[in-house]
């Protein structure tokens, strides 16, 4: 005998159904985003790519006059900007994560961290706001001293400005520190106090320790962290258009303006008005969503793998 | 002393220089904002739209207005899809597509703010003609739903199974657990996880760029022009008036304090009215 369903039974059944659709639906359109917003973005950069090309990737030369536009500028600008910031900031994110991780008591790592996360989570175009009206001046000053020292008139009068390539590297070093120094530093809690007190009861300093037992544990996490503030860095928009000063021409010295793929967008986009320069803009665009996947995906690689092992 | 010693203590001295030059840098910043941002402040700052152009008085109503609005909505259409995601993949957790969906959602987070505002324009305002906040909401909800996913995801994950096995002994179906027992006892991991989404799209200015476009009027109409407080610190801080300038600062200092209010205010007073430790 079978027993029969009854009505409760069956609307809960239902439910159950309408719960799986749901959770799944929303689960198949967060792949679909992506897939749409490569698709958009192609579509809206055809006249660009019929016009020209594959090259349009190291073609040098961007001008909005004549209609020839080539991402070469922007593309090294970005690598500049992004691998400059790394550079700048990492030891200092490595130093504030072992501070914090090895060195400060409870009573002064606790008010630091909220610090950082404070920062961390500061608006873009706060931090350009501030880029704008404080380290540009200084970087200026910088410029117009080291043009004397050097003895380059150029820089003199180009250092009045003062923004430009070093002042985003600046910035964008400040900008990804936060980041890069709280992920650096969740990898450190976590190595096993054992191995830490083993190597300690050896006779290891505590230098000796870090640099032996605890960085090799957190090797991997930390080239993923890194990975990801590089890809922040690539990306960040609002600060770097603010104090990058949208040069469209090759950038020759680090004081030179210049523009990333973002800034472009961000500086020209409103300002476009033939098709031609809309769609290469949107190519632009284009370029920095290919590139900033390819990152983020490579970073969570390596970021996996590390938690397997 | 042996070379092992000298290298330890020339460390520590290192390592705490970085710290101490990072925290200095890091204060400055704060001290500049802070006051550089409360110098200009009055009450009609928060009541008035913005004067004529590089006259001084006026305020920035409409931005807070445009801010609020735009926040909310996109954190509305944002909600649905990212807790659902969170909630599939937290219970697939073994299955294939489960840990694609988790890389897209991680992947979509690395994805700049400006790519996100000129698909924006290029997927909604180019197609319907016109700025509006709307668009801008659903661009700003393309940055919500993958933290909100992942938040929720981790959120259920740490739920212990005993509790989600004694609902199911008691013969529950899969929904009534996860929605009973799971949320219920991950909602406050998953309230201050929307709280932090909001406050991170409450401060983006790129996607606003080509969708809300800005507008100097006080705007409650979703489907018009509005303004948003990074976008007029954006534009203030671009202008060559010292007026406008001023106002940035001030501007900036209000947006920090809607980003606090939403990070630690609200978790405080949800924690208070839904009776959950938030």
């Amino acid at each position: 005998m079978v027993a029969r369903q009854s009505r409760s039974d069956r609307r809960e059944l239902v439910r159950e159904r309408v719960f799986d659709a749901v959770s799944l639906t929303a689960a198949v359109a967060l792949v679909a985003t992506i897939v749409l917003f490569f698709l958009q973005l192609f579509i809206a950069s055809r006249d660009s790519r019929a016009a020209f090309g594959l090259p349009f990737l190291w073609r040098s030369e961007w001008n909005p006059v004549t209609e020839q536009f080539g991402a070469l500028p922007m593309i090294v600008g970005t690598l500049i900007t992004g691998f400059g910031a790394l550079l700048v900031s990492t030891p200092f994110a490595l130093g504030v994560a072992i501070f914090l991780a090895d060195y400060a008591s409870k009573r002064v790592a606790g008010p630091v961290k909220s610090l950082i996360g404070l920062l961390g989570g500061l608006p873009s175009v706060i931090f350009g706001l501030w880029g704008l009206f404080v380290l540009v001046p200084l970087v200026s000053r910088f410029e117009v001293w080291f043009g004397h020292l050097v003895g380059s008139e150029a820089l003199v009068t180009a250092g009045t400005t003062g923004v430009g390539l070093l002042s985003a590297i600046l910035l964008l070093a400040i900008m990804i520190l936060p980041f890069s120094a709280s992920l650096i530093l969740e990898s450190l809690i976590v190595v096993p106090a054992e191995l830490r007190e083993g190597a300690l009861a050896l006779g290891a300093t505590k230098w000796d320790t870090i640099q032996n037992i605890e960085l090799p544990y957190v090797r991997r996490s930390t080239v993923g962290a890194l990975v990801l503030a590089l890809g922040r860095a690539l990306g960040e928009t609002m600060a770097v258009t603010m104090v990058i000063g949208n040069g469209i021409r090759m950038p020759h010295s680090l004081f030179d303006p210049s523009n990333t793929l973002a800034s472009a967008i961000a500086n020209q986009f409103l300002e476009a008005t033939s098709p031609l320069y809309i769609s290469s803009l949107i190519e632009l665009g284009l370029v920095l969503f290919v590139l900033a996947i390819l990152i983020n995906v490579a970073a969570r690689m390596i970021l996996r793998r590390g938690v397997e092992t | 002393m042996s070379g092992r010693k000298v290298k330890n203590g020339l460390m520590s001295v290192l390592v705490a220089a970085a710290a101490v030059l990072i925290i200095a840098v890091l204060l400055v910043m704060m001290w500049h904002i802070f006051f550089s941002g409360v110098r200009y402040l009055n009450w009609d700052f928060f009541t008035k739209p913005p004067a004529v152009f590089g006259e001084s008085g006026g305020g920035v109503f409409n931005a807070i207005v445009g801010t609020v609005l735009i926040t909310l909505v996109a954190s509305a259409i944002g909600t649905p899809f990212g807790m659902f995601a969170g909630i599939y993949v937290a219970e697939h957790e073994e299955q294939r597509f489960a840990s694609a969906v988790r890389l897209c959602a991680d992947a979509l987070q690395g994805v700049p703010s400006i790519v996100i505002g000129i698909f924006g324009y290029t997927f909604l305002v180019a197609r319907f003609r016109s700025y509006s906040a709307l668009s801008a909401s659903i661009a700003l909800a393309f940055m919500f739903i993958p933290t909100t996913a992942r938040v929720t995801e981790e959120v259920l994950l740490l739920v212990p199974s005993s509790l989600k096995e004694a609902a199911y002994a008691l013969g529950a179906r899969r929904s009534n657990v996860i929605w009973n027992v799971s949320i219920k006892s991950a909602a406050s991991g998953i309230t201050s996880g929307l709280l932090t989404s909001m406050a991170r799209i409450a401060g983006e200015t790129a996607p606003l760029l080509f969708t809300a476009f800005g507008s100097r009027y006080v705007e409650w109409n979703m489907l018009r022009p509005m303004s948003a407080l990074p976008l007029q610190i954006y534009i203030d801080a671009s202008s060559p008036y010292p007026a406008q300038q001023q106002q940035a600062w001030s501007a900036a200092f209000v947006l920090i304090l809607i980003i606090l209010l939403l990070q630690y205010g609200m978790r405080f007073v949800i924690s208070r009215v839904l009776r959950v430790k938030a």
